[in-house]
């Protein structure tokens, strides 16, 4: 009973993080990955994506200190952020990505700063429900069935 | 899976991808997309640089004594038999790795372009440099089988090369022939 109790916890989440829209079709295809030769494959490449997030975060915080602002790189590392959010779903944290790089374009840095700190929250804000949702997979045991959102 | 043929099984498992991506992720992902698929070898490099060094097309080794210039890696019996690059690449592009790739003695070695921009001029511009296809990021299990006929490619003997013929109905027919191969 337990068991089935967290396997719909465990899936309550998931529905959530599809529902809010802070998770797409990507991720889907990622857990569709995962299989008895790849048993970690979804956690570990969020796992990859959380580092290289770290790395970049950093690297366009110090680059919004600038005076002036270096719009070229901000798109480019921002172009980078982008592409890995992208990679393993992670639908809000692109959009934001998206915004970021339509100021630099427009070579708006208050735009820019003002994205930056919302793209920051939407990544946190993720993290920290992806962290919950694979703590509670993992105490769940494997899933049997895979979950569609509709 | 049944597959034609006991040849051709072994053929498949020599297959060797050299991936060329500045992203750790899409590596990763790639990597775990491509143990699925036909390719049971692949090689990842984080820039363009490192990978003309790895087909041994660096300028700066013009040294033929002792380089190791393309044609005696070649020769040496290292195997490249597809390439896939992102586009977007910080120093040089994929776009102009391919360029130079074609322009060098790995020329006929398939090359595929992968990128998050859907931008056609980017894509026509990329297939008429010579890539045999251009994959949309991010990756999917189904980009992978839109590659068969790269891979079929690649058991394609070293033999005459007809470049008169056309790609994409060629696909069209080894895609109807080889439907079962991706079945599991």
């Amino acid at each position: 009973m337990d068991k089935i109790h967290s396997h719909r916890q465990v899936a309550a989440i998931k529905h959530s993080l599809f529902d809010q829209g802070y998770l797409d079709e990507q991720f889907i295809q990622l857990e569709e990955l995962q299989d008895d030769a790849n048993p970690n494959f979804v956690e570990e490449i969020v796992t990859l994506y959380y580092r290289d997030s770290s790395r970049l975060i950093s690297n366009l915080d110090h680059t919004l200190e600038r005076n002036p602002l270096d719009f070229n790189k901000l798109d480019t590392l921002m172009h980078q952020f982008k592409g890995s959010s992208s990679s393993i779903g992670a639908k809000r944290v692109k959009a934001e990505c998206t915004l970021f790089r339509e100021y630099c374009r427009a070579r708006n840095g208050e735009g820019c700063r003002r994205s930056f700190q919302q793209m920051k929250k939407e990544y946190a804000t993720l993290r920290k429900k992806l962290e919950t949702y694979f703590q509670l997979a993992r105490q769940a045991g494997p899933l049997e069935t895979a979950y569609r959102p509709k | 899976m049944e597959l034609g043929n006991n040849q051709q099984q072994q053929q498949q498992q020599h297959i060797h991808v050299l991936v060329v991506d500045d992203s750790v992720i899409d590596r990763k992902l790639l990597e775990r997309l491509l143990r699925d698929s036909s390719c049971k070898a692949a090689t990842f490099l984080d820039s363009g640089d490192k990978a003309l060094k790895y087909l041994g097309l660096l300028d700066d080794e013009l040294d033929n004594a002792s380089s190791t210039s393309s044609e005696s890696l070649q020769q040496n019996g290292m195997k490249v038999n597809m390439i896939m690059t992102d586009y977007c690449m910080p120093g040089m592009s994929g776009y102009d790795l391919l360029k130079r790739i074609k322009g060098s003695s790995w020329k006929d070695v398939p090359v595929v372009i992968m990128s998050s921009e859907n931008e056609p001029s980017r894509i026509s511009m990329c297939l008429e440099g010579g890539a045999e296809e251009f994959l949309l990021k991010p990756l999917q299990a189904s980009d992978l089988k839109k590659l068969q006929p790269c891979f079929l490619k690649c058991f394609d003997n070293s033999g005459e090369e007809d470049t008169s013929r056309n790609p994409a109905k060629e696909k069209q027919q080894n895609q109807n022939v080889n439907e079962e191969l991706w079945k599991t």
